[in-house]
């Protein structure tokens, strides 16, 4: 079993200068010359943008929505994911898992009733039908909203993501739109691809099961391909796990936010709801190279050769 | 009678293989199926049971099965020829089977006096052969049903025994029965709607009264499955879908392919089988199916009796190359390592790689050194550019694509095919448009720029040693025509391993040392696997492998030739 280093901040968590200078620009911050670009210093910046198309489509979700969603199982759930996150730290401690199915199911575990409850509530269905694709456009405005919303900020903070690991978040989503583009919500995507597109979950579906899914998995790959495991993709699996469900952390908050009526404006619920999606999505294909394909040259030595 | 006056031959040689869009379909075939018989009264009336099926591996008169034994070892226990004797292996008959199609099959032979050969390739079409002789004691074509999808080639890679009959898979996804004393068709069963993609093209294997067979159609959504028959009575035990559905997001399942094409295999101590996991669908796109697809592109053990799912490990998790594993596992029993499992089940897969796992639990005990290069792998996620193009080694057929590995217990190693082949993946960001097809991407072969890092071998044969992954020797091999090298290798007993090449060498190599010891050159690709038996009759040991060009892509000259070589004692 393979030991972790507490005092080691993940590598991946670490967003480099340049893609902070991204992320400035991006958001349409002269941040030239500066090291020390974050979600604060930008939140200070930022200009407010308003965007009426932003507002109607949160009004939208919040009509239909609000009173299908329970808040109660939503905020308890949420509270459980923040103590997972909080319980990472640990579970990389303890190295590769002994067993095929153990910490990282039960990092996964409270994820799962949310899920199931968003998605009994039609929850998934009526953001990919209101919501639009991912565009450089809608990215960036969501973006914007993101690192204005200090609710969301603070609940990230309280949640246990330090001001890098939140300013990773938000790159994330900034600086990712080409590739965020390439997962298209459910229903525009033609009849006549090549593939049935009836079996096709919603979008946001998509990128939260899957997020999940992943976690879950990774009992068992790392299990499984002990001999191939180093320091280096345990410390990532625990960042992205955590990217993840700090994802999945701030979808729970904005389903939250619609079933209490709290205290994000709309163009923040629109906000909020797809950046959740968007840093899901991002993390579980960095964790995907990160993690899972595990080259020669990322291999542990083989011990028997 | 002569093969131009055979019905089944005939028949089989009208059958078209058609390009359509998405692959291939049948055209011109007969409307029943065909049976020829010519000298049937000389196959012996001795029927297979469990015994001699159990004892096939250690039976130097016997090849009862695909993969000479139910660990799939594909070894023969005779011991004529060997490394000092094999220069004078010598070409005993070529027989045409007439047919002029895929020629991807291994021969099975039942021993006795004579032997019974049982032959079967493209398209459907099979026959028992005195291989005494090389004469033709009937034949059979299947009738293709119209509108079956095949997404490679009109392939049939052999046939299973039992009792009384002989079997085999069929285009439209079915198995046949045929007595295989007359030829005469038994019973048939279908295990999935061809008309929605399914098929089946290898051989099936059967274990006490049991025959295991598995999916086709990975490039057609559909769903993978393995399954169960009863041997007597066609009628199907158990069909267990490959995907466990909490290890999908929501309907994503319902097409997310996971085929088992290829012949399982037979545990008889634990009661399992071992089969690889094909590629998850759509093949490209894989936004649309979020997570590992557990056990796409892997593989997994299921309960004989039950169907009940075991475990499962996955060599290229939520793949989007088509790198679907593919070729039959092979299972070891007492490989000499310090601490870890001696009980090993082996995966030869199109990543490049050779995994040894754990038999009882999947777990990985090692991976080998590579065995093709691996330029550009696993490239292309997230999908960064929507114009970037990256030629990728190993390519979709792998690695090792279909192509069955052997084991020699001489040399105590596993001998494997791996392509070497750079392709090009493209992602194409399109606006989606009423009308206009999504493809999600594509993939060109050969690449439009190789890279500079390609060593121009098409194919590496090469040997690992299971203990500890060690590449122990590779031969690289080339091809002007670039063509993939498209069959698998048969082992002896006595340390040789034999080997057919895309260039039409047939070669025996020392097992050891990877020396070259004896080639025969055939004028067209060989794209099956050697076998081998041993008859009293004639105190000889024979060498038996089609001869002809099949495969997915350049799939070289067409033959139509059986080989037969032969060693007397």
């Amino acid at each position: 079993m393979c030991g972790g280093n507490m005092s080691q901040t993940p590598t991946a968590s670490n967003t480099r200068l340049a893609e902070r200078g991204d992320l400035a620009t991006a958001l349409g911050v002269d941040t030239a010359g500066e090291e020390d670009v974050t979600w604060t210093t930008l939140a200070g910046r930022v200009e407010p943008r308003s965007d009426s198309t932003f507002a109607s489509r949160g009004a939208t979700i919040r009509d239909d929505l609000g009173d299908r969603l329970d808040p109660d199982l939503i905020e308890r759930e949420r509270d459980r994911i923040a103590a997972e996150i909080g319980r990472l730290p640990d579970v990389r401690e303890a190295g590769v898992p002994d067993e095929p199915e153990g910490l990282y199911t039960e990092v996964a575990e409270p994820g799962w009733r949310p899920y199931d409850h968003l998605l009994e509530a039609g929850f998934f269905e009526r953001l990919d039908e209101t919501l639009p694709r991912f565009t450089a456009e809608h990215v960036e405005t969501t973006a914007r909203e993101l690192v204005l919303t200090d609710r969301l900020s603070s609940a990230l903070d309280d949640a246990g993501f330090d001001e890098g690991e939140k300013t990773a978040l938000l790159s994330a989503v900034a600086n990712d739109s080409e590739r965020l583009s390439r997962w298209v919500p459910s229903n525009q995507i033609p009849d006549d691809v090549e593939f049935d597109t009836s079996t096709i979950p919603p979008l946001h579906q998509r990128a939260m099961g899957g997020a999940l899914l992943w976690i879950r998995g990774l009992d068992r790959h790392l299990w499984q391909n002990e001999v191939l495991v180093t320091e280096e993709i345990l410390d990532d699996a625990a960042w992205y796990v955590k990217a993840m469900l700090g994802g999945l952390f701030v979808s729970a908050t904005a389903a939250h936010d619609l079933a209490t009526a709290e205290r994000f404006t709309d163009e923040q619920l629109t906000a909020a709801l797809t950046a959740g999606t968007a840093v899901q999505i991002v993390s579980q294909e960095e964790l995907l190279h990160a993690v899972f394909y595990i080259t020669d040259e990322m291999r542990a030595p083989s011990e028997l050769r | 009678m002569a093969l131009r006056n055979d019905r089944a031959v005939q028949a089989a040689r009208d059958i078209e293989l058609v390009e359509i869009d998405d692959g291939y379909t049948l055209v011109g075939g007969p409307e029943e199926s065909i049976t020829q018989q010519h000298d049937s009264d000389r196959i012996p009336e001795v029927d297979v049971d469990q015994e001699m099926l159990s004892n096939s591996g250690e039976d130097p008169e016997s090849w009862l099965m695909y993969g000479g034994n139910y660990e799939q070892h594909r070894v023969t226990t005779a011991d004529l020829i060997t490394p000092d004797t094999v220069s004078d292996l010598e070409l005993e008959y070529e027989l045409s089977v007439g047919t002029g199609s895929s020629m991807e099959g291994t021969p099975i032979v039942v021993p006795g006096d004579p032997p019974v050969m049982y032959q079967t390739n493209g398209p459907n079409h099979m026959k028992a052969i005195d291989p005494r002789e090389g004469e033709v004691l009937w034949s059979y074509t299947y009738a293709v049903p119209i509108g079956v999808e095949l997404c490679c080639d009109d392939n049939n890679r052999g046939a299973a025994v039992w009792g009384d009959k002989v079997y085999m898979t069929t285009l439209d996804s079915g198995v046949v029965a045929l007595n295989r004393y007359t030829g005469e068709e038994e019973w048939y069963t279908s295990t999935a709607d061809h008309e929605v993609g399914y098929s089946a093209t290898w051989a099936p294997v059967i274990h006490d009264g049991t025959i295991y067979t598995g999916s086709a159609g990975g490039e057609y959504g559909v769903l993978g499955f393995e399954a169960a028959i009863d041997a007597e009575s066609g009628e199907i035990q158990w069909q267990t879908d490959t995907l466990p559905e909490d290890e999908w997001v929501g309907a994503s399942r319902e097409h997310g392919c996971g085929t088992t094409w290829m012949t399982p295999t037979i545990d008889e101590e634990r009661g399992v089988l071992y089969t690889a996991v094909a590629n998850p669908g759509p093949d490209f796109d894989g936004t649309v199916r979020p997570g590992p697809n557990f056990p796409t592109c892997g593989t997994i053990a299921l309960d004989l009796e039950s169907g009940e799912f075991q475990w499962g490990f996955q060599s290229s998790p939520h793949d989007v190359w088509d790198y679907d594993a593919v070729a039959p596992r092979v299972l070891l029993r007492d490989v000499d390592v310090d601490d870890g499992p001696s009980e090993m089940v082996v995966g030869s897969d199109k990543t490049g790689w050779v995994y040894m796992m754990d038999a009882e639990s999947g777990q990985l005990h090692e991976r080998s050194q590579e065995i093709c290069q691996h330029i550009n792998m696993w490239e292309m996620i997230p999908h960064i550019s929507a114009d970037e193009r990256i030629p990728f080694v190993p390519g979709a057929p792998g690695g090792n694509d279909w192509q069955p590995p052997s084991y020699n217990p001489e040399t105590g190693y596993v001998y494997v095919v791996h392509q070497n082949f750079p392709q090009d993946l493209y992602w194409r960001y399109e606006e989606y448009s009423e009308g206009n097809p999504y493809w999600g991407g594509g993939l060109d072969d050969p690449a439009s720029e190789m890279p500079d890092e390609w060593n121009e071998s098409i194919t590496a044969f090469a040997a690992v040693d299971p203990a500890t992954g060690e590449r122990v020797w590779r031969d690289w091999i080339e091809s002007e025509d670039e063509f993939y090298m498209w069959g698998g290798s048969m082992s002896t007993a006595t340390g040789l391993v034999f080997n057919g090449t895309q260039n039409g060498n047939l070669v025996a190599y020392d097992g050891e040392s990877g020396d070259r010891l004896w080639e025969h050159e055939f004028d067209v690709p060989i794209s099956a696997s050697p076998m081998s038996w041993y008859d009293p009759g004639e105190e000889k040991q024979y060498v038996a492998v089609q001869v002809g060009g099949s495969g997915w892509l350049r799939q070289g000259t067409r033959g139509d030739t059986l080989a037969v070589f032969s060693m007397g004692a």
